[in-house]
């Protein structure tokens, strides 16, 4: 266990000491709350005040925990996963007595934690001036282990679509499938109340929305514990998931050569 | 011109030697904007019409900015990269041609995956353009200066690097607001942030201005379009000259 400690706290240390990408990834974020805050404005004015009863300060709030919680994993960690698989180094990973994905997910997790710590909170404060406190102080408390669930679970999942390149050897068009799954199924883009019904029934089945909605809705007034309850099932299946396709994919290795 | 042209098919050469690749690489970027175009669908049938926005509007835009975007960040891919070729080192065997250094620089490469925006632009805006002669004619000048626009502020944003000795960070950034506040429609943004939109970050003239031509003709809106997209190559093309006089190599010969 001190072994995914130290690899937290490596991931951790990693990516504070990058402070110019920290300061790029800040920037941007704080970019994506202006337009965003820009679009909703104009379209809740446009709709007499609400949209399916978010209020444009809801919806602000929304967006600050729906992009925080996806701008803390690396853009494209899938297509990294995939280089590192199809150029060996995971051959190598697998020489050290640790799971290969357990470390991975571990260091990782120490990256996207400074990572939301340095979008969400400037962010947040931006947003506390702008337009006051969010709408509920418990939606608010339950947002904040929402959204380390909801960047754990955005690790897990890109962990299991990554390991197609076990067998496929390129895991680019993975990447986009997968980020696509997150902008509109995860909600990050539109609260999954705004999809029409066929759309939000499957946005709601898959585990895309533990990803975005989940702490966004948390964060725009919404007090729903359940849907903590619902990241954490989701955490504990993807992270098996993980497990098992990297384990099939070290299999595949040791048979067939890296 | 000339030298740029020869370069420019070596380039084009090189990016179809892999016809597979290519196809694939454009494929992704297709699908990447046919799920933005499910965005705005999505987003305008809920709400409606948005400060005289709707999603026939939307849809032009997005076309005008996939295909500007696919002739700059495609076709001349390194404006993207100055930065980053700046904080490297890595200009090294630019310098030692015969040939101006940013027309070489900007025509080298060429990135496949873009050209997948190019092709969508075009598509796009035949199936939802109105198509007629003159909005075509427009469409394609729009689109010719809107990319010129965004040449000339990712060289610019890029060169500034030579003179911040960082690792082509605001270069980045610039590329990032650049690209995200040109997807939504001007009128959305109010007060200072029209400013920006006009000065720092001049979205408004990559994919605003653009816009409104085509759906709104006027010589005016025409005019100022024409001295952005000069005005901005200018500014690119000066900032890049004024820092090359500040080039460090970093012993790095790469073919940029």
């Amino acid at each position: 266990m001190n072994i995914y400690r130290a690899a937290f706290a490596a991931g951790f240390g990693r990516a504070v000491r990058q402070p110019g990408d920290l300061a790029v990834r800040a920037g941007f974020y704080l970019l994506l709350l202006l337009t965003f805050a820009a679009l909703w404005n104009a379209a809740t004015a446009a709709q007499g005040g609400d949209i399916e009863g978010y209020t444009f300060a809801a919806l602000v709030w929304y967006v600050v925990a729906a992009e925080g919680a996806v701008n803390a994993t690396k853009p494209r960690l899938i297509e990294e996963i995939g280089d590192a698989i199809g150029s060996g180094l995971i051959a190598v990973e697998m020489l050290r007595p640790v799971s290969v994905v357990g470390f991975r997910l571990a260091a990782e997790t120490g990256e996207a934690l400074a990572r939301v710590l340095a979008v969400v909170v400037p962010g947040a404060v931006v947003v506390l001036l702008a337009e006051g406190p969010p709408p509920s102080s418990a939606g608010a408390l339950l947002a904040v282990p929402s959204l380390v669930l909801a960047f754990g679970c955005n690790l897990a999942g890109q962990h299991v679509f990554a390991a197609s390149a076990f067998w496929v050897n390129d895991a680019k068009a993975t990447w986009f499938l997968y980020q696509k799954f997150v902008f509109l199924l995860g909600g990050m883009l539109l609260p999954l109340e705004f999809l029409p019904g066929g759309l939000e029934f499957w946005a709601r089945t898959l585990p895309f929305w533990t990803m975005a909605y989940a702490p966004a809705r948390l964060l725009s007034g919404r007090a729903e514990p359940m849907l903590l309850l619902g990241q954490v099932v989701w955490l504990v299946a993807l992270v098996a998931a993980a497990l098992a396709v990297f384990g099939a994919g070290e299999r595949r290795l040791q048979v067939a050569g890296g | 011109m000339k030298n740029a042209l020869a370069v420019f098919r070596t380039a084009t050469a090189e990016a179809a030697a892999n016809r597979r690749s290519l196809g694939f690489q454009m494929a992704i970027m297709i699908a990447n904007d046919v799920a933005w175009v499910g965005f705005w669908i999505l987003f305008f049938r809920k709400v409606g019409e948005v400060r005289g926005w709707d999603a026939n509007r939307m849809l032009v835009l997005f076309a005008i900015l996939t295909t500007l975007g696919g002739i700059a960040l495609g076709l001349f891919s390194n404006c993207r990269h100055v930065g980053r070729l700046a904080a490297g080192g890595e200009l090294d065997h630019v310098l030692t041609l015969p040939v101006d250094p940013l027309a070489y620089t900007l025509t080298r490469k060429i990135e496949p995956i873009f050209l997948g925006d190019l092709a969508f632009g075009v598509v796009l805006f035949v199936l939802a353009g109105d198509l007629t002669v003159e909005r075509t004619l427009l469409y394609l000048a729009a689109s010719l200066c809107g990319a010129a626009v965004l040449i000339g502020f990712l060289v610019f944003g890029g060169s500034l690097t030579f003179f911040s000795r960082g690792r082509g960070e605001a270069g980045e950034l610039g590329f990032q607001a650049i690209l995200l506040l040109s997807s939504y429609p001007l009128e959305i943004f109010g007060g200072a942030t029209k400013v920006l939109l006009f000065t720092a970050v001049p979205a408004a003239f990559v994919s605003g201005l653009p816009t409104r031509l085509v759906e709104d003709f006027d010589v005016v809106t025409a005019a100022v379009l024409v001295a952005a997209a000069a005005g901005f190559l200018g500014l690119g093309s000066f900032t890049f000259r004024l820092g090359l006089r500040r080039y460090t190599s970093g012993a790095l010969w790469t073919r940029a």
